[in-house]
């Protein structure tokens, strides 16, 4: 129960960086998500704070205390490992032992540690396993007993790393609505690493973006999904991805190469992209070509290239005069080579500076009405 | 029944008879040596000469080779060399045990500067030839009086054992995760609990099979004792030789009963660690 | 579902919290290591003074030795017996290896089958590399007699026929050396064998390649690693070859089987001209090491290009 604080971290593997200075404040009590794809660095973020790997520059700190060359068993923190990291040679049950055996961590009867470790797995619905070993568990079992290991000891900090990466669909669900009854249930400060942005949403009192050893935003759920601070974090979250549309802004006026038009924000001109998420854009058929700008919401008409059945939702692919545009609808009377108007609200159009393709740009804020004194007809 | 055929596996055919046939042929070319030591071991003085198969059995020559009638004949007691054999390989198993598994760990472990050249010049010992450095040793050896002890032996016999645990034993360590002792460090355990905890259970197939092995190689050298040892601390391979030329005199019989002594340790140890041979035998570089 | 007790405040009962600077961590394997340092320096200092014997005139006949440059280096290699014996031990190192890595090949391949008598006998197959050696040179030298051996009388070839005749010795010498290593090139072979995925051989036969094909163009290539692995070790031993050749023949009749190592052996151990057995070992250190630096970076070569990674 402490604070976590990172300031200027850095960290090498043999001659590559993988985190250039990160500097975070993790409030005591906080469940914070870190979220990016492989390779972002998180889990070398984790290892830092574990003080498991040698080579890392800035300072980690909890409950306000430098931990600087602190060895890692001194410095309160227990984390799940992606890999399970499970002692093959011990059961379930004494791999849930290990911490409270260790004489760091408190002491603890062997009674104490009995029910102790009953509740845990309880909870984790794996006290039926306690005397397998782990080589006779699923992943999904292997997943659960590591994060009892971490669940079932006290700790300043806890350190998840995809902890229900191995789960199967359901009981993924299930338990990432149980993580955060327990996150309360327990109070620790925790951080935790995902790529499923959906579990970063669910589950984050904040959330922090990372992207080649750098974090690029951090923010409440709602602050990154509103106003992502750049394209990147705007295609992080969300499935499938926001389309992003090319466009020049001229007198206040974004337009793209098919002939969409929004209001862009004082002061913006030249070229720019236009972000929509596809299930913000809504579905109707009317045959009316071009694009219009309504009071308070865009429309524009297309026509269907390519709709994929995905269930309850058809994912649509609309070409809406050479601007591609894809959209996640629920309507099932949607066909290939139908035209439709997509329609979205204003305030859910992204303006983002513009970028080589591939690059991501900066967030320039939200669309704005057309001035109709500006419009030309 | 039918089991699923491996690569290269066919069903059976004329050919596939004709491979056993081969293989059969090997085999008894293979084990004749081994069968005829032991008739040769088993034959009576007056038989020894023979080269029939056909004889009275009599285990007298193992009485005579362990006996002072078998030190009487070569000079060498035969049981004091099986004695110095176990010591000497034995200490020197342990002695490698103790400085190979902390460098094979740091090795396996983490990339450290000069690493590779400790490994690599630890290996070389394995294929520098053996006469390049006992020369030099035989004259320091009688300069410090260890010439002929057990002392001299366990040290130059490092140079068999010691690049065969620590290589393999690093292959060990290698293939063991570190996060499990990255897990056992944050459980609370110190890096040394951790290290006796989580690693070394792990890889105690590894030390055991090394250490037999190397034992096996300590065991089989002869080389080194021929030069470095005299007739006190004369060890089996070289006290076996000894029954070929003893005055003028051969004893046959007693050569081959010594020679099966010698050779029955190493052979029940080997087939005691048939699974883990392979990654022995070739330093760690095939996996089996 | 819920937890229904928390962990509790972490109360920290070990020692308390100190840090370590970072020089003790980069310290750590120095640490581990440093008995092992110890351990080679007690070996190259050995090594290094042989190297030193190179530069001298040390014989035990030689009260007061004295530096002779490279007096004995230049002395050796006019010496036809020296050459004689390099020129032998490189040959019967190459053919020890390709006989040893042919006969394994084969008979890795005929154990890979897996047939009834294939299995039973593979138990045994490492028995001949696990006896010492000279051991094996003991047994072989009492079968090798002409007037008591077994080999005579069996085969057939009465009691003249003398298998270390100076024509002979070499091929009887390399006999043993096959009996005794087949088995290792074997073992590493078949361990190899049996570590291919099975996808491209059942796609093979899918696709009606021979048996001779499927070995060359798919196994061959995949297994060549281990055999590589296997030619090394066997190179570099049979280089240095010693103890079965050493009881069987002494490097007799005459020179015809005098190794290197032999070679030295009667210069140090016999006549103790200790610089000139030391010049031996030192040449023959030179062509060991030679060897294996470029045996060495061809098995690397044929790692990555069975991995895939080469072309």
């Amino acid at each position: 129960m402490a604070t976590l604080t990172l300031s200027g971290l850095t960290a090498r593997y043999d001659r590559t960086t993988a985190l250039h200075g990160l500097d975070l404040e993790i409030a005591d009590g906080e469940f914070f998500v870190l979220l990016g794809p492989s390779g972002a660095g998180k889990t070398t973020t984790l290892k830092c704070v574990a003080g498991l790997i040698d080579d890392v520059g800035g300072e980690v700190g909890i409950g306000g205390r430098s931990m600087t060359g602190v060895e890692p068993y001194e410095r309160g923190v227990a984390m799940a490992f992606e890999s399970y990291a499970l002692y093959p040679q011990k059961t379930v049950e004494e791999n849930l032992a290990s911490p409270l055996r260790s004489g760091r961590l408190g002491s603890w009867t062997p009674a104490q540690q009995a029910e102790r470790i009953k509740q845990v797995t309880t909870t984790l619905g794996i006290d039926h396993l306690l005397k397998r070993f782990p080589r006779e568990l699923s992943n999904g079992q292997r997943q659960r007993t590591a994060l009892g290991r971490v669940l079932v000891r006290p700790a300043d900090v806890y350190l998840l790393d995809e902890p229900l990466s191995h789960l199967d669909a359901k009981l993924r669900a299930a338990m990432r609505a149980e993580l955060t009854q327990l996150g309360e249930m327990s109070d620790t400060t925790t951080l935790y690493v995902t790529h499923d942005y959906q579990e970063a949403l669910a589950l984050g009192n904040r959330i922090g973006v990372l992207r080649d050893g750098k974090l690029v935003q951090v923010g409440t759920p709602e602050e990154l999904w509103t106003e992502p601070a750049d394209t990147f974090v705007a295609r992080s979250l969300g499935q499938p991805e926001m389309n992003l549309l090319d466009a020049t802004a001229v007198d206040g006026v974004a337009k793209t190469a098919g002939g969409v038009e929004v209001g862009v924000p004082a002061g913006v001109s030249g070229p720019v992209r236009i972000g929509i998420r596809p299930r913000d854009l809504t579905i109707g058929t009317v045959g009316a070509g071009g694009s219009a700008d309504g009071a308070d919401r865009l429309t524009i008409a297309g026509r269907v290239v390519l709709a994929e059945r995905l269930g309850r939702a058809v994912e649509l692919s609309v070409d809406a005069h050479g601007d591609r545009i894809i959209v996640v609808t629920t309507d099932q009377k949607v066909h290939e080579d139908d035209t439709v108007e997509l329609s979205v609200e204003r305030s859910a159009v992204h303006i983002f500076a513009a970028a080589e393709p591939g690059q991501d740009s900066e967030r320039i804020g939200a669309a704005e009405p057309i001035r109709v004194a500006e419009v030309e007809r | 029944m039918a089991r699923e055929l491996r690569p290269g596996q066919r069903k059976y055919s004329p050919g596939s008879i004709a491979a056993d046939a081969v293989l059969v042929g090997w085999f008894i070319f293979s084990l004749f040596p081994l069968v005829w030591m032991v008739l040769l071991s088993l034959k009576s003085r007056s038989e020894q000469i023979s080269t029939y198969f056909a004889f009275t059995p009599t285990l007298e020559n193992f009485g005579t080779v362990l006996s002072d009638e078998g030190t009487r004949l070569t000079s060498v007691n035969f049981t004091e060399a099986l004695l110095t054999s176990v010591i000497n390989c034995v200490g020197a198993v342990i002695v490698s045990l103790v400085i190979g598994i902390p460098a094979a760990y740091a090795a396996g472990r983490w990339k450290y500067r000069g690493s590779n050249d400790v490994m690599f010049t630890i290996l070389s010992f394995r294929f520098a030839p053996e006469l390049m450095v006992i020369v030099p040793l035989f004259i320091i050896y009688n300069q410090l009086g260890i010439f002929d002890t057990n002392v001299g032996m366990i040290w130059v016999l490092q140079l068999v054992t010691m690049p065969l645990i620590v290589w393999i034993l690093r292959s060990y360590f290698q293939d063991m995760p570190a996060e499990l002792e990255q897990a056992a460090l944050l459980d609370g355990y110190s890096r040394k609990r951790a290290f006796l905890m989580v690693a070394l259970p792990l890889v105690r197939p590894g030390i055991a099979a090394s250490a037999l092995l190397a034992f096996i190689f300590a065991w089989n050298n002869y080389v080194f004792p021929l030069i470095l040892t005299g007739s006190r601390h004369t060890p089996v391979t070289v006290a076996v030789t000894r029954f070929l030329g003893g005055g003028g005199q051969a004893y046959y019989n007693l050569t081959a009963a010594a020679a099966l002594i010698a050779a029955l340790p190493p052979l029940l140890v080997a087939l005691s660690i048939q699974r883990y041979l392979v990654r022995g035998l070739s330093f760690g570089a095939v996996k089996s | 579902m819920t937890l229904t007790a928390t962990p509790g405040k972490l109360e920290r009962t070990g020692p308390p919290v100190r840090a370590v600077p970072p020089w003790r961590r980069k310290l750590r394997p120095y640490v581990l290591s440093l008995p092992a340092v110890f351990l080679i320096v007690g070996i190259l200092y050995p090594f290094g003074l042989g190297v030193y014997y190179v530069f001298l005139n040390y014989a035990a006949q030689v009260p007061r030795p004295v530096l002779i440059g490279l007096a004995n280096l230049t002395g050796v290699l006019s010496d036809a017996a020296f050459w004689n014996s390099a020129g032998f031990t490189v040959l019967y190192a190459v053919l020890a290896t390709v006989i040893e890595t042919v006969l394994g090949v084969g008979i890795a391949l005929l154990l890979n089958r897996s047939s009834l008598i294939g299995r039973v006998l593979e138990r045994v197959l490492i028995l001949p590399l696990m006896i010492a050696p000279v051991i094996a040179g003991v047994i072989w030298g009492l079968m090798f007699n002409p007037q008591f051996g077994v080999l005579n009388y069996v085969l057939g070839l009465g009691s003249t026929f003398d298998w270390f005749s100076e024509s002979r010795a070499m091929w009887s010498a390399l006999l043993v050396d096959a009996w005794i290593f087949t088995p290792f090139v074997a073992v590493l072979v078949l361990a190899g064998i049996r570590s291919l995925p099975r996808e491209p051989f059942e796609a093979s036969e899918v696709d009606g390649a021979s048996w001779f094909t499927m070995f060359r163009r798919l196994m061959l290539p995949m297994i060549w690693p281990y055999i590589l692995v296997a030619v090394i070790f066997r190179f570099m031993d049979s280089l240095k070859v010693f103890d079965h050749v050493f009881v069987l023949t002494a490097g007799g009749p005459g020179d015809a089987t005098r190794t290197l190592q032999i070679g030295a052996y009667q210069n140090s151990i016999i006549t103790f001209k200790y610089s000139i057995g030391s010049t031996y070992m030192f040449l023959l250190w030179v062509i060991v090491f030679l060897t294996a630096r470029y045996l060495v970076g061809v098995l690397g070569k044929a790692q990555r290009r069975a991995a895939g990674t080469e072309a």
